[in-house]
């Protein structure tokens, strides 16, 4: 019962926040992974003992904590290892800590759908399901050949352990796999492909602005577009060399948005995330010999320093001033 | 002024372009002033003969046209570069509507009339959307405008006139001085098409080329303000949503009057650089264009006059058709043993002196022919229809049934009064339907044979969907909206939402959705696509190409001419009815099957009348699954009827029909037939024809035979009375022409007086005994399967699945009738379900089919059927080679249980068959000890599992009754079942609960909705009806729940008569899952709730309203539709899995 999994109820595409409250658990603890967008694990063993608190106690001071200082409410699961955290968080509630007693793990396990368990997706579950192995506790009672048969050799093993409440996992500290996000919503159905692109210019000079406000880049650019009948079509591309330069993620979310070749698609919404953020002093930066690409960063140099000073408003591409 | 004649009209028929029905654009144009009208709709002749006939309605010249999309003489470079475009991950790709668009008129009478369909028939022989091939683009009958739209009109918008005038040249080639070039201006700004530099263009190129310009306006709706309509057609044609930042519709292309179009035009000459008088020169070219385009619709098009197919092909050899008639009649007669029966002969004299009166002895040796050639494919045949009425079709082989025994009149069908087409149709059995066109079309060839179309118009469903989806709304908000609402008219949909009680809770959010509503009215009858019509097959000489355009069916490819079924009728071509009828298919199924297993050849149609056991079973009501008496309506007649003879049979299905439940007629009847009442006549010399039904009128026939008994008339002229008496104004006249004849034959006039009453009662509706006659038929040989071979009946209605029911209501009759249901085993099931005889009982049991396995193809179905018998799993999977959805789906519902092992592990093993065929290195054998499957230790399926499964894979509970589960807790509840219900007492107040099986809200005598519903709960059926004042607590619940538990109060009519009025209902789903998870506690806090919203808030009843029948009978407003809610025979789900229900 040492570890935390915290969920902080922070409005949508509002996860530039998720930092700060990071850092609002690292005050207890330093073995603090962040699961983002909105999430963390804790890992308070040296905290209990050096706050003379038990976690329970502890997880009340960093709702308090997050509720005083961001005006942030969180939901917390806590358990003996990450995983049964992470399961303890699916039904934990604003104001209550849910906790997975260290003796009744198998109890607490047997009941929950398939699903829940945190590296099962929705494929994964479908498959579970569609044999009858719909519960935690079913699962926990097929034979780990046939689990194996089922999903594959280490996938399978891997679910046999975890259904049977054996947590292997450490939370691992990772200050660094973060991501921020941009989302362009339409009012009504829109197929245009000129607006598209506008919305993505938009959201890729948001992103950059963002992170070179936090002096990061990021290594991968994740488009999703999302539908009128909710559904959505995600692609992720590795950028060519990590960066937070406005014009190559625009350049990168563009080529995405191409390849989908969109006709009467009814898009609702496109959405950008920038993912695997590092800081920008550890980026390499392939130099040519092309005088524009170094004009441009010169230019968006100059941008950010009249947005800093006039406001985020301030300096926009020609193609969004309309 | 004189009018101005628009060159460039299209209707509805357009699809999804024209906003206007034809019938509307005539009429405007005759209130606007115009004596000509054009119809010119894209791709399609279909509207012509509905424009042409309201045309002569409002005194207006019809000219008639069509606008193709037309390729170039070469391909143009564009077209590839197009093809080229990445196909998109989701939506679809555009729809391409970039081929450039031609107007044609026909100009010289009927040769312009055949180059018309002659064109629109080439232009859609190509697959995908119809375009015209350059080289079938000529016509000497034809006058040709290029306009906006066209290769040479999008060159003058390019700024290209020098492009214009080379794309002339090949037009110029092919049409000469016909051609024309099309200004039109809808105030649009730029160069486009609708602009009015572009218009200026025309006219200046038109002038600098030495063709004539003429002005349109490139009209799509009658009236100004329906752009928006426009705009949603166009959303709806392309399948995108309207983008309001985009150029939308001008809302100019109406039908504008002489004035505007000559304000048009000096406009547009004005921008051409010419002085304003100018513009007169350009109407009059427009006028002098239109006074040449003569087709007239009588001489040309062919309305009024009758084409068959030619003498020589239908056996007359060098005879005359009416000679050839005569000697087969003959022959008939001695063939049917009548040779020596004077009064046959006499008929049949009588009857073939009229038929060569209208010439018509081609049509009878016609469909002679026609049913020769599908006897002899060994299909089923029966003629239906007052053609049944007719000794010579009889003495022909086209109807069974001998009319002069069940004196059935010619004159009903045709006499030399009438001048109308007489009507014969077919009944075959519904499987084998196109072989028999087919059949048809090599007989005849496809220059005579066409099969006949059938617009599909906007209802409210589909015009919510389509508007919803132009206007950008959620897709799940769409469908919510389309389902809530029953199969009623589009322009109806705001007046619903008013009235219909189960629509209350829709209207509260009403305004939400804008300007839907007005638009779904909109939308009210548009044509949106058109299919073939399941029955019609046009038959004519060798000039049906030239009088009508022929297309391909979408899925059959069998030729289909673009004219509906009144068209045809109204172009005086041949229409033969050759109906699919499923029952007909059903029983030649069942006898298949008995001859199959025991060797016995049952000849349906001389199994002896009379049968005891077969009555029996009719009399008992059991009759679900029988022709024409399944229907809760009618097992109630039935069980009052009680019929013992096939001449009960013929007047119980007469009666029922909404004509003689409005006009009370059952009533009396049954109560003189059990002797409660005395049988009285108006006059002893009627006794003759109403002695069979008691002195009620119940048969067209014997309308005739009062008419024309006290008139003195003949029965041709009788029947012509009797056509008249449904229209009120003809009715006074009749019944002054009847009182001065019976008086004068010399009837006293209180004779008179009540004879004319019950003819005025009965109006024009009533049945033709013909068509009775010939219903009956069937009728009595599928109870006589039902009550002889019952698991033959049952396999054969479970292949073709007839009827009203859901096939699972099916199953559970056949259980409790005793006739074991046997499962699906692939090494027992066949294509099509089976009987098999169980051992140990001697007891033949129904053996489920393939078929019935959702989603299985015929191929595959045929190829288990082929491999049988299977020693394992794996040989099953190698030899049947089921794709592996279908392999899991067998598994899941226990057709692979026989190779051991549970269903779960069984589907497990199939996974890995299926990793392995694919070749990703499965070597791994999933077999044990040999033929069995080896375990492995999954969860078997629980039993509510496979019940689950079986609705899923099968629609159908075939293990159990799904109500047995539920039957603690109905216990609990105190309901009664189906089978105790039949000892309740009249008025007693009950709980009843089961599946849904059907609901209907037909016409019914007062005039009020009452909405029926049948329920199954396992041991029978409960008839549940509900009264208008329970309508706004329970419409809702009935029409959108499958399971019901309703409180009701019993009502007796009769020994077998017994049907529950309902007060009121819940979703027995529901009730269950709180069971389940709340206890019997929740269920009461539940029951407590009040029901949903009561009355409205606006006192009066909104259902008040009830509309006058021309008949004479009021019908309530929302009568007689296809209700809301899922039909039960779609529910695949248990009632856990519902969406909708909690959980």
């Amino acid at each position: 019962m040492t570890i935390l999994c915290v969920r902080f109820q922070l409005p949508p595409m509002y996860e530039a926040a998720l930092p700060r409250l990071l850092g609002l658990l690292e005050d207890f603890t330093p073995v603090v992974q962040a699961l983002p967008p909105d999430g963390a694990l804790a890992d308070l063993r040296g905290a209990e003992r050096y706050f003379g608190r038990d976690a329970l106690e502890l997880a009340a001071m960093i709702r308090v904590r997050s509720l005083a200082l961001y005006g942030v409410d969180c939901l917390i699961g806590a358990g003996p290892g990450p995983m049964l955290a992470r399961v303890a968080l699916r039904d934990a509630r604003p104001g209550t800590t849910r906790t997975v007693p260290e003796d009744a793990v198998a109890e607490f396990l047997a009941d929950k759908p398939v699903a829940a368990l945190p590296g099962v997706g929705a494929a994964t579950a479908r498959t579970l399901e569609e044999y009858g192995l719909d519960t935690l506790g079913r699962v926990a009672a097929a034979p780990l050949s046939t689990l194996q048969r089922l999903v594959g050799a280490k996938a399978g093993r891997e679910l046999h352990e975890k259904a049977n409440g054996i947590d292997r996992g450490r939370v691992v500290p990772n200050a660094v796999s973060r991501s921020l996000a941009a989302e362009r919503t339409f009012a009504r159905d829109e197929l245009d492909p000129d607006r598209h692109r506008r919305a993505l210019l938009s959201a890729a000079e948001e992103l950059g602005t963002r992170l070179r406000a936090l002096e990061k880049v990021c290594r991968t650019l994740t488009l999703t577009v999302r539908y009128a009948d909710r559904s959505t079509t995600t692609r992720t591309r590795t950028l060519r060399e990590p960066t937070a330069h406005s014009a190559a993620l625009t350049r990168t979310a563009y080529g995405m948005y191409e390849a989908l070749g969109l006709q009467r698609a009814r898009v609702r919404a496109i959405a950008l995330r920038a993912e695997g953020l590092a800081p920008a002093e550890q980026a390499a930066h392939q130099l040519t010999f092309d005088p524009v690409d170094d004009k441009l960063r010169r230019l968006e140099e100059a941008a950010d320093r009249a947005r800093a000073r006039f406001g985020p408003g301030a300096v926009k591409p020609g193609a969004l001033a309309a | 002024m004189p009018g101005f004649t628009h060159l460039h009209t299209v209707s509805g028929f357009s699809l999804r372009y024209g906003a206007s029905h034809p019938e509307r654009l005539a009429e405007r144009a005759s209130e606007r002033g115009m004596d000509a009208l054009t119809l010119t709709d894209r791709d399609t002749l279909a509207g012509t003969v509905r424009f042409a006939k309201a045309c002569a309605k409002s005194g207006v010249r019809p000219l008639f046209g069509v606008d193709l999309a037309v390729a170039g003489p070469v391909r143009r470079e564009g077209d590839l570069r197009r093809e080229k475009r990445r196909t998109p991950v989701r939506g679809g790709a555009f729809i391409d509507e970039s081929t450039p668009r031609a107007t044609f008129l026909a100009r010289d009478g009927a040769r312009g009339w055949a180059d018309l369909c002659r064109l629109v028939t080439a232009a859609h022989e190509s697959e995908g959307t119809p375009l015209l091939p350059w080289t079938e683009n000529r016509g000497d009958g034809l006058t040709v405008l290029l306009g906006p739209d066209s290769d040479v009109g999008r060159a003058l918008a390019a700024g290209r006139p020098d492009r214009a005038a080379k794309l002339l040249v090949p037009w110029r080639e092919v049409y000469g001085d016909a051609l024309r070039l099309e200004a039109v201006w809808h105030g649009r700004e730029g160069t486009g098409p609708g602009s009015l530099r572009l218009a200026a263009r025309t006219v200046g190129f038109a002038a600098e080329q030495r063709i004539p310009p003429v002005l349109s306006n490139a009209v799509r709706y009658a009236d100004p303000g329906l752009g928006p309509v426009a705009d949603v057609l166009d959303a709806a044609r392309r399948l995108v949503p309207v983008d309001p930042t985009k150029e939308l519709d001008s809302g100019e292309a109406w039908l504008k009057d002489a004035g505007a179009m000559l304000h048009v035009a000096e406009r547009i000459v004005e921008a051409a650089g010419y002085r304003g008088d100018t513009a007169h020169r350009l109407l009059e070219q427009t006028r002098a264009t239109a006074a040449v385009c003569l087709v007239d619709p009588e001489d040309d098009l062919g309305i009024g006059t009758v084409h068959f197919p030619e003498p020589h092909l239908v056996g007359a050899g060098r005879r005359t058709a009416q000679r050839t008639l005569a000697s087969r009649a003959a022959a008939g007669m001695v063939l049917h043993g009548y040779a020596g029966r004077r009064d046959y002969w006499e008929r049949m004299h009588r009857e073939l002196d009229i038929i060569a009166h209208h010439g018509f002895a081609s049509y009878f040796l016609t469909v002679a022919h026609v049913v020769d050639d599908v006897r002899e494919m060994g299909i089923r045949v029966a003629a239906r229809g007052s053609g049944a009425g007719s000794l010579v079709n009889h003495l022909l082989g086209i109807a069974h049934a001998d009319p002069v025994e069940h004196g059935l009149l010619m004159e009903r069908f045709l006499s030399k009064e009438r001048v109308v087409l007489p009507d014969i149709d077919i009944d075959v059995e519904s499987a084998r339907r196109l072989e028999v066109y087919r059949a048809i079309i090599d007989r005849f060839g496809t220059e005579r044979v066409a099969t006949v179309s059938m617009p599909e118009t906007y209802r409210v469903r589909h015009a919510i969907r389509d508007v919803g989806a132009a206007l950008s709304l959620d897709p799940a908000d769409i469908d919510r909206l389309a389902k809530a609402f029953p199969h009623i008219r589009a322009r109806d949909a705001r007046a619903a939402l008013a009235e219909l009680p189960e629509l209350r809770e829709l209207a509260a959010e009403q305004e939400r959705y804008g300007r839907l509503w007005e638009l779904v009215e909109a939308l009210d009858a548009l044509p949106r696509g058109v299919a073939m019509h399941p029955c019609g097959v046009l038959l004519s000489d060798a000039s049906l190409l030239a009088r009508t355009p022929v297309v391909p069916t979408s899925g059959e490819g069998l030729p289909m001419s673009q004219f509906d079924k009144d068209d045809v009728e109204d172009l005086g071509l041949l229409k033969l009815d050759v109906l699919g009828v499923r029952m007909q298919s059903a029983m030649a199924h069942a006898v298949a099957e008995v001859e199959r297993v025991t060797g016995e050849r049952i000849d349906l149609d001389s199994v002896a009348e009379g049968d005891p056991a077969t009555y029996q079973l009719i009399r008992s009501t059991e009759t679900l699954g029988c022709f024409q008496i399944e229907s809760p309506g009618q097992r109630d007649l039935v069980g009052r009827l009680q019929p013992a003879t096939f001449h009960d049979l013929v007047v119980d299905i007469s009666l029922f029909r909404p004509g003689p439940v409005a006009a009370d007629m059952v009533r009396p009847f049954i109560e003189a037939r059990h002797g409660r009442a005395p049988v009285r006549y108006p006059h002893p010399d009627l006794e003759e024809s109403l002695k069979g039904t008691y002195g009620v009128v119940v048969f067209h026939e014997q309308v005739i035979d009062i008419v024309a008994v006290l008139t003195g008339c003949g029965r041709g002229e009788a029947d012509r009375v009797r056509r008249g008496l449904s229209d009120p104004e003809s009715q006074r006249r009749i019944q002054v022409w009847f009182a001065q004849r019976a008086e004068a034959n010399g009837y006293d006039a209180e004779t008179i007086r009540r004879t004319w009453e019950i003819v005025e009662a009965f109006g024009s509706y009533g049945f033709c005994k013909a068509h009775a006659v010939a219903f009956a038929v069937p009728t009595y040989q599928s109870a006589w399967l039902k009550a002889h071979h019952p698991a033959a009946f049952y396999a054969g209605l479970l292949t073709h699945d007839p009827g009203m029911y859901p096939k699972r209501l099916l199953l559970a009759d056949a259980r409790r009738r005793g006739v074991p249901v046997l499962p699906l085993d692939v090494n027992e099931s066949g294509v099509a379900h089976r009987i098999e005889l169980v051992s140990e009982s001697g007891v033949w049991g129904l053996r489920l089919a393939l078929s019935d396995v959702h989603g299985i193809s015929e191929a595959e179905a045929a190829r288990i059927a082929d491999g049988q018998p299977y020693a394992s799993l794996l040989d099953f999977w190698e030899r049947a080679r089921p794709s592996r959805p279908i392999a899991g789906r067998l598994a899941q519902v226990g057709a692979l249980d026989a190779f051991g092992a549970n269903r779960r592990d069984l589907q497990l093993h199939l996974t890995e068959l299926h990793r392995g065929a694919r070749g990703a290195g499965g070597g791994q054998l999933p077999l044990a000890g040999g033929r069995k499957t080896a375990p492995a230790g999954l969860p078997d399926l629980t039993s509510a599992e496979r019940l689950s499964a079986e609705l899923g894979v099968l629609s159908m509970d075939a293990s159990r009754n799904l109500m047995d589960d539920h039957r603690g807790f109905l216990d609990e509840l105190g309901v009664v079942s189906a089978r105790r219900l039949r000892e309740a007492r009249h008025g007693e107040t009950v709980l009843v609960a089961g599946a849904k099986a059907a609901t209907q809200t037909p016409p019914i005598r007062s005039g009020k909705r009452v909405i029926f519903t049948t329920l199954d709960d396992g041991t029978g059926l409960v008839d549940l009806a509900f009264f208008d004042d329970s309508h706004d607590a329970c419409a809702h619940t009935v029409f959108h729940s499958w399971l019901l538990l309703v409180r009701g109060v019993v009502q007796r009519r009769g020994p077998r008569s017994l049907s529950v009025v309902g007060s009121a209902a819940w979703n027995l789903a529901e009730l269950v899952e709180l069971r389940v998870e709340g206890g019997l506690d929740e269920v009461a806090a539940r029951l407590a709730e009040p029901a949903p919203d009561r009355a409205p808030a606006d006192g009066e009843p909104a259902a008040a309203r009830t509309i006058r029948m021309p008949t004479g009978y009021e019908m309530h407003p929302w009568a007689d539709l296809r209700p809301a809610g899922e039909e039960p025979a779609k529910v695949r789900k248990l009632w856990h899995q519902s969406p909708g229900s909690a959980g």
